[in-house]
């Protein structure tokens, strides 16, 4: 290869990228998003005469800008927002603070892009504030047309009213308004609430009404299952009850079937133990039959059997004595009836012989009682004399002694008494031994006390005879008389 | 812009301004719209012929004879 070649080859390539990058100097491309606002040196449309522009616009595809004669600027038609903050007055004169936002964008024919061009190619940030200032405006006329009902429900028309009053502006300016949103409305006096309060209420009310029922039928159901669910355990538990009854009477009877064999064998047994003990018992009789019984019997047999054998035997003897008696008595009898004859044969004779021995001896002796008699009567007639001496003189003293105890009784009766008492009082004792002297067995109750009042009661009795005696002195005593037949009557018994 | 039809979607009549959206330049562009015939009305959705073209954004439009 030859330096020529080298050389026109990199002359060749220089050249490419000289063309290369004057190409890229000069030709350029518009963005689907932006529109190249080409002015300068023929930049004017062909066949659009005086009426030109005085710029090219190119959208969509590249164009040649020749540097230093042309200029080319970007216009971007892309969206663009705008925050609207509005504090305005409703069609009710409501204050209201409202947020919103509006979304826009540069119209897409050539008309809105060169109106848009001309009046915001250097300052297209300051669009924005524009557009905000533009729409707070609108906004605030639109809103003072509006209600609050129809800025929350009524969008169409708002987007209308909106359109009408600013579509004028925004053809001025080329541009398009996308959409217009309001984001928030401020109500300082809660007027969006309480608008909403009867239909929230209702809507509560309904809500309310319907949880309500909603409840009811629930708790209806739920009652209803809750008395199926009882019912179902009634049933549950009674035939639980039921079935445990059975299972208590079947453990009842099984537990009781131990008892109630052993107390049957017990049963048995305390029969036989009954029957043995009967058995026991009449043994134990029989035996007491035949050992204390019998014996008993036989002996109070033998004991009557000898009794009566000994009474037959008293009472044959007694007999047997009675007999002997009879016959020791006849005999004797007899022996006396013997002996009497015999004595009285010989009595007989004896007297006989006496009544001589007798009659010679009464003889003799009534010649010595004669004498004796003739000497006794002399002795008696002695001795009466001396006695009937010795009698008045003892009747005169007693006679005295009378007059005397008269005189004492008219002076002090009761010593009288007393005295006489005291001289009867061995006679009193005697009557009243008396008493027990026909009594030859006396049973005394009362040991020596029923003696005692025995004695006394006998004394008493004595008592009551002196007391007679001291009442018939009593009656007799004043008298004085008396004495006087006492002593006669004393005299007369002597 | 003339004889191109397009969909009314702010309601056209007396008094108003209408919108309607008409398909142009590859894609669809919303427009100012106002009834052709004075005093007519047409409802949101209706379909819609441009009668006249006002730059930029203004058109005359007749309720499509469908």
């Amino acid at each position: 290869m030859s330096p020529e070649l080298y050389i026109i080859g990199g002359g060749v390539l220089v050249a490419v990228v000289v063309v290369i990058l004057l190409f890229k100097a000069v030709w350029r491309v518009a963005e689907p998003n932006e529109a190249l606002i080409i002015s300068g040196l023929g930049a004017r449309r062909r066949g659009e005469g005086v009426d030109s522009l005085g710029f090219k616009i190119v959208t969509g595809k590249g164009s040649a800008v020749m540097p230093g004669f042309q200029t080319a600027r970007r216009l971007r038609l892309d969206t663009r927002a705008a925050n609207l903050q509005v504090s305005c007055v409703t069609q009710q004169g409501i204050p209201v603070h409202i947020r919103g936002v509006v979304i826009y964008k540069v119209g897409d024919d050539f008309v809105s892009i060169a109106n848009a061009a001309r009046r915001f190619l250097d300052q297209q940030d300051f669009m924005t504030s524009a557009i905000h200032e533009l729409f707070t405006g609108h906004l605030r006329s639109i809103i003072g047309n509006l209600t609050i009902e129809d800025l929350i429900l009524n969008r169409e028309r708002l987007t209308s009213e909106t359109r009408a009053s600013a579509a004028d502006e925004m053809s001025k300016l080329g541009l398009v308004v996308d959409s217009l949103q309001i984001q928030e409305i401020d109500d300082e006096t809660g007027y969006i609430v309480n608008l909403g309060k009867p239909h929230a209420a209702k809507v509560a009310a309904t809500a309310r009404i319907a949880q309500a029922q909603r409840d009811q039928e629930a708790t209806e159901a739920e009652q209803v299952a809750a008395a199926n669910m009882a019912a179902a355990r009634r049933d549950a538990r009674i035939k639980e009850a039921s079935y445990q009854a059975e299972i208590d009477r079947a453990q009842a009877t099984s537990r009781q079937a131990g008892p109630l064999s052993e107390a049957t064998a017990r049963q048995e047994v305390v029969v036989q133990e009954t029957r043995a003990a009967e058995l026991e018992a009449q043994l134990a009789e029989q035996r007491l039959q035949s050992q204390v019984r019998k014996p008993a019997d036989a002996k109070a047999y033998e004991t009557v059997t000898l009794s009566q054998a000994e009474r037959d035997a008293r009472i044959a003897q007694a007999e047997a004595e009675a007999r002997e008696t009879e016959l020791r008595a006849a005999a004797q009898a007899s022996q006396v009836k013997q002996a009497a004859a015999a004595e009285a044969e010989a009595v007989r004779l004896r007297g006989e012989a006496a009544g001589a021995a007798t009659k010679i001896t009464g003889e003799a002796e009534a010649q010595a009682a004669q004498a004796r008699g003739l000497a006794g009567a002399a002795a008696a007639k002695a001795l009466g004399l001396a006695e009937a001496e010795a009698a008045q003189a003892k009747g005169l003293a007693e006679a005295q002694a009378i007059s005397a105890r008269a005189q004492a009784l008219k002076e002090n009766q009761e010593a009288v008494i007393a005295q006489q008492l005291a001289e009867q009082w061995p006679q009193i004792v005697e009557a009243g031994a008396k008493a027990f002297g026909g009594v030859d067995h006396m049973v005394v109750l009362n040991g020596a006390q029923g003696v005692e009042e025995m004695l006394a009661k006998a004394l008493t009795l004595g008592g009551t005879g002196l007391g007679l005696a001291r009442a018939l002195l009593n009656g007799t005593g004043p008298n004085g008389s008396n004495s006087e037949n006492g002593v006669k009557s004393a005299e007369s018994r002597e | 812009m003339v004889g191109k039809q397009g969909r009314v979607t702010g309601r056209i009549g007396p008094g108003l301004v209408g919108e309607v959206m008409i398909t142009i330049r590859g894609g669809s562009e919303a427009f100012y719209a106002y009834p052709s015939i004075p005093d007519e009305e047409i409802p949101v959705g209706a379909v819609v012929v441009v009668v006249e073209y006002f730059p930029p954004r203004t058109v005359y439009v007749a309720k499509a004879l469908l």
